[in-house]
């Protein structure tokens, strides 16, 4: 703290509280206000799904009007929602699974144990995100043709058990902040690499973790380009692809499409507001470590 | 820059143990067996590199030497697909395009996102709520949050410019006709970029939630003032975060494509032509694999050189905990 | 969790290694041994109502052919640019039919040996080039070759309101001269000159080319044409109506519209009087235009010199991959789905055009005064589909990136297709080093 200067002297207690106040107030009316920038999507895409098609691009009809909830019921049978929803979970899961089990195990090689050739390795784990994948695309499809992989999960779910670039760095990012000595005092007790990998450094980035857990969980949910280049039948559909089923050539169904968005969308927003706890938690551990 | 020996480090028993004197003998044993444990944790990655980026890598590399529609067998050209790139008045557009991305999109999101992510650190009643508003713009579907935005942005009937005619009327002029507008576009698509950096917010999230709450405290008996604390206490202790925002946000930059393409399709008058997108084109419009494979190695050589000197610069400004472990 | 885990610490490597092992074998789309019939894969492009549509029909297909079994998959993707079917034809992974491909796209793939030449099926089931819309035939050939097969046949027209029409005492144009004052007729302006209504701005400089004489490409000789003096004479109409009209305006007025074909789209709303559109509308008149919406058509208006009752034609394409396993049952599978009968189940279902002859004049279809009118104009000579040739999607960018150069920031139009021509001609060539076909 030696930096941290010693500009005002302490401030009287009462002016304090009053001014705690004023701040607990300017705090709350500029998330209220922000709120409302950020909330209104998922306002405009509810009252959407909600509204007849009449009244979708009427700029001046700001809630539906009748309120139309046969368009769930016809978003929810239109396509095998049921269905969709178990694909889409079992690719969600595995891939939450893999990614958060290989990366972290990446990230301690780089950021925990100093090795010959590590921080020249870490640039070339960056480097392949560097490279736009549209031309990647084709030899990648390559590969899992090679393998007999077209088709099937395998080309979704296989990658992610090799750690992602973009999670490893982070992972990294956040174990390189555990002080050291934690590290060093178990290596003096003869516990192993895998032993303070295990018992140290994993408990200590819980909200480290749930971030890549949550991050890999949306982006399984909501990928399109992946299900659709690789599953090539209709009973192994996730729902972003069965979402476009409701688009046709000529206009879109835009009240069905977006009553569909929105079952999408709950999903994702409950296992974020859940989630978002083990952030909180995040808290009170660091306060034991602290 | 703040002691190593911070509270955090200090509190904990382990730490506690004073550190023996390193034995010399064991250098280079320790050395070893760190390098064999160092690849072993590793050794995902470098599979999976091996298996599945690797031959995609030196594919496309080879593509870039070639004349390649992607359909039939590659016919070896040289470097003519650079030359051309190099000539073609559309790179330089395209480039410029990106770079105004990365050099005024990219900061003031950075920027934004800290911002928030400080306002949804704070420990108010229903912070749990706000969390996951904010968080909305992520979670929507791409294709709601752009017709939204086109509705947003519509030059006569959008919410932006209702709100903006006043202060325009004020000084004789109209409110810009944003993605209609060659000058106007970019910011337009900055504006959005702010708006869904929802992903750096948690990012930021969880690395204030790393902050030992005892530094503020200190920093607190100390009398400093809240930019103070921000300047000496916040922004060392998530400066690896930090970190790691700027560079994947210098990375995802280079290669801004989405909203173009599902929004602006390059126009108007290619003001919002980037780089990625002429690539896309190239690559699934004018069956020129070979050429886009140029395009993304010339991309790719500029982004890493950004990235690296990014990096030479971090030991001054970034603080790890775990000293240069 | 995770990071609980007490295990010893050998099993919990071999844990993990296991766990590796295991995504490797995860069942993949099994390929069993097949007894029975014979399985094709067909993908379409379509999807919502027209996908219903075919999976109604495959099944009836199914049902009355014992020895094959179509596996029926929508691949459409809301951005239209098919890219799965780009990288399964580039990773020779393809299915065994496809209609997911345009015919602007259809020269390209043949030249490049993706896709298999139908002359022999066609012969071999007895169908003739004139069962079909001359122009449908004309767009499926490349290099002496017919590579695929189109479900169906649109030509664009002009739909007007005419409400509006008769309000300001307006008759149909039959020229466009006629056309210039009526549009001229139907614009209202503020004071400040903002736009409240008008007629139509006309746009798609790919189209209007043809109207006006022009033409962008020859087969034959394999010359690009993109400074054909009808080209100039279009770009420059385009261009002058831009300027004289502040197009700058009348495209701030049309992005308040949201969509043409919703209920507050201009069209139904009496703010945009013309529309250039094909026989589909009809759909969108039943569900968005008011009760008692009243409208009309007539073709694009030509100058003295040009050409009526003109349109040109785009439609999704029929192909069987080079790829495909099953060439022969996925050929009896397309034979079927383009017989006159199917096809007219299908063109109705879907509301548009056939591009057979006898079904375009069937009475079901000609019972529709929209789609009478269409079949009128796709089957007359004055209907262009896709150039045959390779680079075609390259072109038409070009094109648009001209127009868009033209009617915002000027240029001399000759000069601006001038450099269009240079640039495809290279293309072109470029293109042609790895011809197949």
């Amino acid at each position: 703290m030696t930096a941290v200067e010693k500009a005002a002297g302490a401030a009287p207690m009462k002016s304090r509280r009053s001014a705690d106040r004023i701040r607990l107030v300017v705090t709350h009316l500029s998330l209220m206000a922000l709120a409302v920038v950020f909330v209104a999507p998922f306002y405009w895409m509810v009252s959407t799904s909600l509204k007849q098609d009449r009244q979708i691009f009427d700029p001046a009809s700001w809630y539906p009007n009748p309120v139309m909830w046969a368009n769930y019921k016809h978003a929810l049978t239109y396509i095998p929602f049921l269905r969709y929803t178990e694909n889409t979970l079992l690719i969600c899961a595995v891939s939450m699974f893999g990614t958060v089990l290989s990366c972290s195990l990446v990230a301690y090689s780089f950021g925990r144990i100093q090795w010959k050739g590590r921080d020249a390795l870490f640039v070339l784990v960056l480097a392949t995100l560097m490279l736009p994948g549209q031309v990647t695309m084709i030899p990648v499809f390559l590969i899992f043709k090679w393998l007999g992989w077209i088709g099937s999960y395998k080309p979704l779910l296989v990658p992610t058990f090799f750690g992602s670039a973009f999670y490893v760095f982070l992972l990294r990012q956040f174990f390189r902040s555990i002080p050291a000595e934690l590290s060093e005092s178990a290596r003096m007790d003869g516990a192993t690499e895998g032993g303070i990998y295990a018992r140290i450094i994993m408990p200590l980035s819980k909200p480290a973790l749930a971030t890549v857990a949550l991050f890999t969980f949306i982006g399984a949910w909501t990928d399109f380009m992946g299900p659709l280049l690789f599953i090539n039948d209709p009973n192994k559909y996730t729902l972003s692809l069965g979402l476009q089923q409701f688009v046709s050539q000529h206009g879109a169904e835009w009240s069905m499409l977006m009553a569909a968005s929105t079952v999408m969308a709950l999903p994702i927003i409950v296992l974020y507001f859940l989630a978002q706890r083990t952030f909180v938690e995040g808290i009170t551990l660091t306060g034991i470590k602290g | 820059m703040l002691d190593t020996d911070t509270p955090r480090a200090g509190a904990s028993p382990a730490a506690r143990i004073p550190n023996p004197p390193v034995k010399r003998k064991g250098q280079g044993n320790m050395a070893r067996r760190n390098l064999r444990n160092g690849l072993l944790f590793a050794s995902p990655w470098i599979v999976g590199f091996v298996c599945f980026t690797l031959y995609p890598l030196v594919a496309s590399m080879y593509y870039s030497l070639c004349a390649f529609s992607g359909l039939n067998h590659p016919v070896f050209i040289g470097l003519e697909n650079y030359r051309q790139i190099i000539s073609d008045e559309l790179f330089t557009k395209s480039l410029g395009n990106t770079m105004y991305m990365v050099i005024v999109g990219l900061p003031l999101s950075l920027i934004a996102a800290l911002a928030l992510a400080m306002l949804l650190n704070q420990k108010v009643r229903g912070i749990s709520v706000y969390r996951t508003i904010y968080y909305l713009p992520s979670l929507v579907p791409a294709v709601a949050s752009a017709i939204l935005w086109m509705w947003l942005l519509n030059p006569e009937i959008g919410l932006i410019n209702r709100l903006l005619a006043p202060a325009f009327a004020a000084f004789h002029s109209a409110p810009p006709a944003w993605l209609g507008d060659p000058h106007w576009a970019k910011p337009a698509l900055v504006m959005m970029g702010v708006w869904g950096a929802g992903g750096s917010v948690i990012i930021y999230l969880a690395g204030l939630q790393d902050v030992p709450t005892s530094l503020y405290e200190a920093a607190d008996l100390d009398g400093a003032t809240a930019w103070a604390k921000f300047r000496n206490v916040t922004v060392p202790m998530i400066s690896p975060i930090i970190f790691f925002n700027l560079i994947m946000g210098i990375i995802g930059t280079f290669q801004y494509f989405t909203q173009a393409f599902v929004m602006t399709q390059g126009g108007p008058q290619d003001a919002t032509m980037f780089y990625a997108l002429r690539l896309f084109n190239s690559a699934f419009i004018d069956w020129k694999m070979g050429y886009a494979s140029a395009m993304a190695w010339i991309l790719f050589a500029i982004t890493l050189v950004c990235t690296i000197v990014v990096m030479k610069t971090s030991g001054r400004w970034v603080y790890y905990g775990g000293g240069d472990e | 969790m995770l990071y609980n885990n007490t295990m010893p610490k050998r099993r919990k490597w071999f844990s993990l290694l296991a766990a590796g092992a295991v995504a490797f074998l995860l069942p993949g789309c099994g390929r069993q041994a097949k007894s029975g019939p014979t399985e094709i894969v067909y993908w379409t492009g379509w999807s919502g109502f027209e996908l219903e549509l075919q999976h109604k029909m495959v099944d009836e297909f199914n049902r009355t052919h014992p020895n094959i079994h179509v596996r029926i998959l929508s691949v459409f993707n809301a951005t239209g640019d098919n890219q799965k079917v780009h990288i399964a034809m580039a990773g020779g992974d393809t299915p065994d039919v496809c209609s997911a491909v345009w015919t602007n796209e259809l020269a390209g793939y043949a030249m490049r040996g993706a896709l298999s030449p139908l002359d022999d099926f066609l012969k071999a089931s007895g169908r003739r080039p004139d069962e079909f819309v001359p122009g449908a035939w004309d767009m499926l050939q490349y290099h002496g070759h017919t590579w695929g097969l189109v479900g169906t046949l649109t030509a664009n027209f002009i739909v007007y309101n005419k409400d509006s029409f008769e309000q300001k005492g307006l008759r149909p144009p039959t020229n466009l001269a006629e056309w210039e004052a009526v549009n001229t007729a139907l614009t209202e302006r503020t004071p400040g000159g903002s736009y409240k209504a008008y007629g139509m701005r006309p746009s798609s400089l790919m189209d209007w080319a043809y109207v006006f004489g022009g033409h962008w490409y020859e087969p034959k000789t394999g010359k690009v044409t993109a400074t054909d003096p009808g080209n100039v004479r279009a770009l420059k109409f385009l261009q002058d109506f831009a300027k004289k009209n502040d197009i700058r305006r009348m495209e701030v007025f049309e992005s308040t519209f949201g969509s043409n074909q919703t209920p507050s789209g201009p069209f139904f709303t009496g703010k945009q009087s013309m529309q250039a559109t094909g026989p589909w509308i009809e759909q969108f008149i039943e569900r968005y235009a008011p009760k008692n919406f009243r409208y009309g058509w007539f073709p694009y208006p030509a100058p003295p010199d040009g050409r009526p009752l003109c349109t040109t034609l785009n439609s999704s394409c029929f192909v069987i991959p080079a790829a495909s396993k099953h060439k022969k049952e996925a050929w009896t599978f397309l034979n079927w789905f383009l017989s006159p009968k199917q096809n007219e189940q299908f063109c109705l279902g879907i509301d548009n055009g056939s591009p057979l002859k006898a079904v375009a004049a069937s009475p079901a279809l000609q019972k529709d005064p929209l789609l009478k009118y269409s079949a009128l104009i796709a089957g007359g000579k004055n209907a262009f589909g896709p150039p045959q040739m390779p680079i075609w999607p390259t072109y038409l960018a070009e094109i648009q990136r001209a127009e868009d150069k033209a009617t915002h920031s000027g240029g001399d139009p000759y000069t601006l297709l001038l450099a269009v021509q240079k640039k495809v001609e290279k293309a072109l060539r470029d293109a042609q080093r790895e011809a197949v076909y």
